[in-house]
C-alpha cells in the first residue's frame, strides 16, 4: 500500500525534474508524460479494492472495483494524448523557426 | 548548480503529494456502490465504466471529444500541408504484402471494440484508436500519397464532423423527448435486456459517433505531424 504511493511520488518526482532541469523542449514534453503517467496510476491504484473484479455486471461475481476513477482515467488519458500531439506540433515550429530545441538558445534569439 | 535546486525542489514536492497520498487511505464509495448496484436497469449497460462515460456523465464526455476535435482542427492548421513526408520508405515487398494482409484484421479488432463497447471492455475510445492505426499504418509503411489516396484528408475530416455531429444530434434526441440533453433510458432509447447488443439505449450509438471522430481525429494528428518541408 505505502510501496504504491511511494512508487507514484517518485514519478512525480521524475516528471517535475525533467520538467524543471531539462533545456531540450523534447525531454521537457516527455516529463510531461511521465508526470501525467503518474496521475494515471494514482487514478487506476484508487480504485482497486482486494479481491475485486472488472466493473462488467455479468456472472456470479459480487466484488467490483471502483469504475469511477476509471471513467476519469480514460478521460485523463484522452486528453494526455491530444495535449502531447499539440505540443508535438509546436515544437516542431519553433524548430523550423530557430534551428535548435533548447530553450535558453531560443529565448536568447528571441526579437 | 541549477540542476541541484530542481533536483531538491522535485523532491520536496513529490513527498509532499507522498504525504498527501498516504492520507487517503478512506475513499468513500458511497457513489461507486450506487453505480454498480442500481447501473445495470437504469442504463442496460452492463459494463459500467461505459454506462459512466456515455450516460451519467455523458455531457463530460462530449467536451472531452471535443478537446480532440480542436487538437486535430488546431495542428493541421499550425504545420504545412505540403505532401512531401519525413519518412523514407524503404520497407521490402515482404513489409508491404504482409501489412496489407493484417489491415483487415485491425479492422475487424476496432469495429468489434466500438459496436461491443457496452458489453465488454473497450468502447468508442479505444476502439477509435484502433482505427486510427491503419491510417498510421499507411502512411508509415507505404509513404503519405498511398495513405492520403486510400482516405483523403477532406473525407476523414469529413467523418469526424459526422461523428461530432451525431453525437450532439443524439443528445437533442433527449430534449425533444421531454427529458434532459443526453437522456438515454428517459428519452424512450430502447433498453432491452441487459447482455445483448441491441441494449443500453444511446449508448451503442454514442460509441459509434464517438468512434468514429477519434478514429479520424488521431489519424489527421499523425498525417498533419508527419508532414514535412
Amino acid at each position: 500500500m505505502e510501496l504504491t504511493y511511494l512508487v507514484i511520488a517518485i514519478l512525480i518526482c521524475v516528471g517535475l525534474y525533467a520538467i524543471a532541469s531539462k533545456r531540450n523542449l523534447l525531454k521537457i514534453v516527455i516529463g510531461i508524460n511521465i508526470l501525467e503517467s503518474a496521475v494515471i496510476f494514482l487514478f487506476v491504484f484508487s480504485s482497486y479494492r482486494p479481491g475485486g473484479t472488472v466493473p462488467i455486471i455479468s456472472g456470479n461475481h459480487e466484488l467490483f472495483v471502483d469504475p469511477v476513477p476509471q471513467a476519469l482515467a480514460l478521460t485523463a488519458i484522452v486528453i494526455g494524448a491530444s495535449t502531447t500531439a499539440l505540443m508535438l506540433g509546436l515544437v516542431i515550429e519553433l524548430y523550423k523557426r530557430y534551428d535548435t530545441l533548447n530553450i535558453t538558445e531560443i529565448r536568447k534569439m528571441r526579437g | 548548480m541549477r540542476k541541484l535546486y530542481c533536483l531538491i525542489l522535485a523532491i520536496l514536492l513529490a513527498s509532499m503529494f507522498f504525504m498527501a497520498f498516504s492520507g487517503l487511505q478512506e475513499v468513500d464509495m458511497e457513489l461507486s456502490n450506487f453505480y454498480l448496484e442500481t447501473g445495470v436497469e437504469e442504463t442496460g449497460a452492463i459494463n459500467m465504466v461505459t454506462a459512466i462515460l456515455f450516460d451519467y456523465r455523458g455531457f463530460d464526455t462530449l467536451g472531452e471529444a471535443t478537446v480532440i476535435f480542436a487538437a486535430a482542427t488546431i495542428i493541421s492548421f499550425l504545420l504545412p500541408k505540403k505532401q512531401t513526408t519525413m519518412l523514407k520508405d524503404d520497407f521490402s515487398l515482404l513489409v508491404h504484402k504482409s501489412i496489407k494482409s493484417v489491415i483487415p484484421i485491425v479492422f475487424i479488432l476496432g469495429v468489434y471494440l466500438v459496436v461491443f463497447g457496452h458489453l465488454s471492455p473497450g468502447g468508442g475510445f479505444t476502439g477509435g484508436v484502433i482505427l486510427a492505426v491503419i491510417a498510421i499504418l499507411w502512411t508509415v509503411v507505404f509513404d503519405l500519397e498511398y495513405s492520403e489516396s486510400k482516405l483523403s484528408y477532406s473525407t476523414k475530416s469529413l467523418i469526424e464532423d459526422l461523428g461530432a455531429l451525431a453525437f450532439v444530434i443524439i443528445g437533442l434526441f433527449g430534449m425533444i423527448a421531454g427529458s434532459t440533453f443526453l437522456a438515454s433510458g428517459q428519452a424512450g432509447f430502447y433498453l432491452g435486456t441487459p447482455g445483448e447488443i441491441l441494449s443500453g439505449g444511446a449508448i451503442p450509438y454514442l460509441n459509434m459517433a464517438v468512434g468514429a471522430k477519434v478514429g479520424a481525429g488521431l489519424a489527421i494528428i499523425f498525417n498533419s505531424l508527419i508532414k514535412g518541408e
